[in-house]
């Protein structure tokens, strides 16, 4: 089962034995993404903006519980369910990164592909979040600051993507493993992130992915997710 | 007997529509204009005399060849030189008055795309083209003027005549929208 990485180009490993829950990668992608703070008042409506978010489960009967942690963000199908159904084509696949890319501009809002997304990972900007003077200078000048009404979702950081591709052009060279860095994987303190591209076998994130502890989430419906989660025994510090 | 004549043949209402349409039409019609014009600069740069000297593009505007950005200089590049020139005429008051007290100057952007739109300048130097070719005799112009129809089919166009080999990357939604 983990033998078949048949996926090209861009992917990700997320090790679960590693994960402590900390919220970190949370945190770095709504900064590097320009993704709003929505408050309590409207996550609890669910209307929550996040690319990433922490699902915890419970092992164990009470008191002897303890937690497993499990971040969950767009799995960049090979075979996307939420692009079939966009009326206007603003969920597609992008042929040269192999991911799945929401083009803002184009989209109308009418929520299918999020309700056709079995991961839940796509969200939704219900509402404009103003970007008050000091705030605004931390916006990420990369990243379009989305209106109220598109959908949106994680992307690989494919503002690096490009950035490192285009270094790479520059100086006339192929790009490097380990060179693109999710901001997810930078921030993440105990290195669980792994990202790089799937297509070569002697990176890191193929090396990973090939570990015998790997499965994907939902594999049973032929999404061909590139986002591998390593599962062993143990937990963070045991 | 006069035959009453149906609604759509009154003079009054046709006359309510062409006004309408008139006043609809008018303020496309400016709207077009307006936004087809050069902005109003703070001060009227002229690129014809500065080029004419032979000052190169790359010494104000430094990132085309190496960046996203083209970039505009800073009040530092023009008092370089102008410190050292006459100040006797209404542009060039202007310009000392910036300079003396180094306060940017607040340049109008002529050229600009949409913020979902990354454009990056370092492929396109790097591919051989001139700013002529998008931006227009710049060299020959009093104050850079817009260039109407720059839109995403300009782009497309383009890159499918100059490298169709890589038209799957170069017409990836991922290449220019994120
Ligand atoms: C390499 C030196 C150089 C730099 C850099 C330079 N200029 Fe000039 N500029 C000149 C010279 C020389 C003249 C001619 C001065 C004269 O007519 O006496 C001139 C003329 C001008 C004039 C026309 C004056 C008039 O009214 O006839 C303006 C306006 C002007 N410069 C603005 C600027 C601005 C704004 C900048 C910064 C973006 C700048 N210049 C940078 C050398 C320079
Ligand atoms: C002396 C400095 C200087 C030189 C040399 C110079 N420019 Fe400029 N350029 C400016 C300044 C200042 C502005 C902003 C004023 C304006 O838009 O008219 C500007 C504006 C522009 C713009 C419009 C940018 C916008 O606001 O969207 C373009 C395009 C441009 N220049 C192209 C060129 C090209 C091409 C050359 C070389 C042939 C060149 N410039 C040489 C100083 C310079
Ligand atoms: C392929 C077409 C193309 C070529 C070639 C090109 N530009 Fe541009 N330029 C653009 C576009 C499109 C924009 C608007 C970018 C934006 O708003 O993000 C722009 C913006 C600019 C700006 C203003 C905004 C900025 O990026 O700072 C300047 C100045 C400029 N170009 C200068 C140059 C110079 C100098 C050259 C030649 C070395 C050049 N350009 C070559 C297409 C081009
Ligand atoms: C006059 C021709 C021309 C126009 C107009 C043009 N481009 Fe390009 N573009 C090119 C060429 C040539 C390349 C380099 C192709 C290559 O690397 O094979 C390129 C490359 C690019 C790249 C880099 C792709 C990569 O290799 O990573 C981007 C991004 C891009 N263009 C965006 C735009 C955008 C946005 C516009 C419109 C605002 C535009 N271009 C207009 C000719 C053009
Ligand atoms: C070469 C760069 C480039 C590529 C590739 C590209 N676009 Fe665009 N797109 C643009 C530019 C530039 C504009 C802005 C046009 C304007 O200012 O009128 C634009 C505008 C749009 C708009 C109109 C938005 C509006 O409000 O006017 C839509 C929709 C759109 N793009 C969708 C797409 C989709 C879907 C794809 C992928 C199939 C795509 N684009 C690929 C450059 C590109």
């Amino acid at each position: 089962m983990s033998e078949k990485v048949e996926a090209k180009k861009w992917g990700m490993v997320v090790d679960l034995d590693l994960c402590t829950g900390c919220q970190a990668c949370v945190t770095a992608c709504a900064m590097e993404n320009n993704i709003p703070y929505t408050g309590e008042d409207e996550t609890a409506y669910g209307r929550g903006l996040h690319w990433i978010r922490i699902q915890r489960y419970w092992k164990g009967e009470y008191p002897e519980v303890s937690p497993t942690h499990q971040p969950v963000m767009c799995q960049q199908c090979g075979h996307a369910p939420c692009e079939p159904v966009c009326p206007v084509y603003a969920s597609v696949h992008s042929e040269e990164e192999q991911i799945n890319v929401q083009v803002y501009n184009r989209c109308v809002g009418t929520r299918y592909c999020a309700n056709n997304c079995p991961y839940i990972s796509r969200t939704f900007n219900w509402f404009d979040y103003p970007h008050p003077v000091p705030e605004s200078y931390s916006l990420n000048p990369d990243v379009t600051v989305r209106r109220r009404g598109v959908m949106e979702k994680c992307t690989f950081c494919v503002q690096r993507i490009r950035h490192a591709v285009d270094t790479a052009q520059a100086e006339g060279r192929e790009i490097e493993d380990g060179e693109v860095m999710t901001a997810c994987q930078q921030a993440c303190p105990t290195g669980a992130i792994i990202f790089g591209d799937l297509s070569k076998k002697e990176s890191a994130v193929s090396q990973a992915a090939r570990s015998q502890r790997s499965f994907r989430l939902l594999e049973e419906l032929g999404t061909e997710p590139k986002v591998v989660y390593l599962k062993g025994g143990g937990n963070y510090g045991g | 007997m006069q035959r009453k004549k149906p609604w759509w043949q009154n003079a009054g209402l046709r006359i309510g529509i062409a006004l309408v349409m008139l006043v609809l039409l008018g303020g496309a019609a400016t709207g077009v204009v307006i936004t087809q014009k050069a902005p109003q600069q703070p001060i009227e740069f002229p690129h014809n005399f500065h080029v004419g000297t032979g000052i190169p593009c790359a010494y104000c505007h430094s990132g085309a060849e190496t960046g996203p950005v083209a970039g505009l200089p800073s009040i530092e590049t023009c008092w370089g030189c102008h410190q050292q020139l006459r100040t006797n005429t209404p542009r060039l008051a202007k310009l000392a008055e910036y300079g003396s007290t180094n306060t940017p100057i607040p340049w109008v952007p002529v050229f600009i795309q949409p913020d979902f739109v990354h454009f990056n300048h370092r492929p396109h130097v790097a591919a051989g083209l001139e700013c002529k070719t998008c931006h227009g005799d710049t060299a020959g112009q009093t104050v850079a003027e817009p260039i109407p129809g720059q839109n995403m089919g300009w782009c497309l166009d383009c890159h499918y005549k100059m490298a169709p080999e890589n038209f799957t990357r170069l017409s990836d939604c991922a290449t220019c929208h994120y």
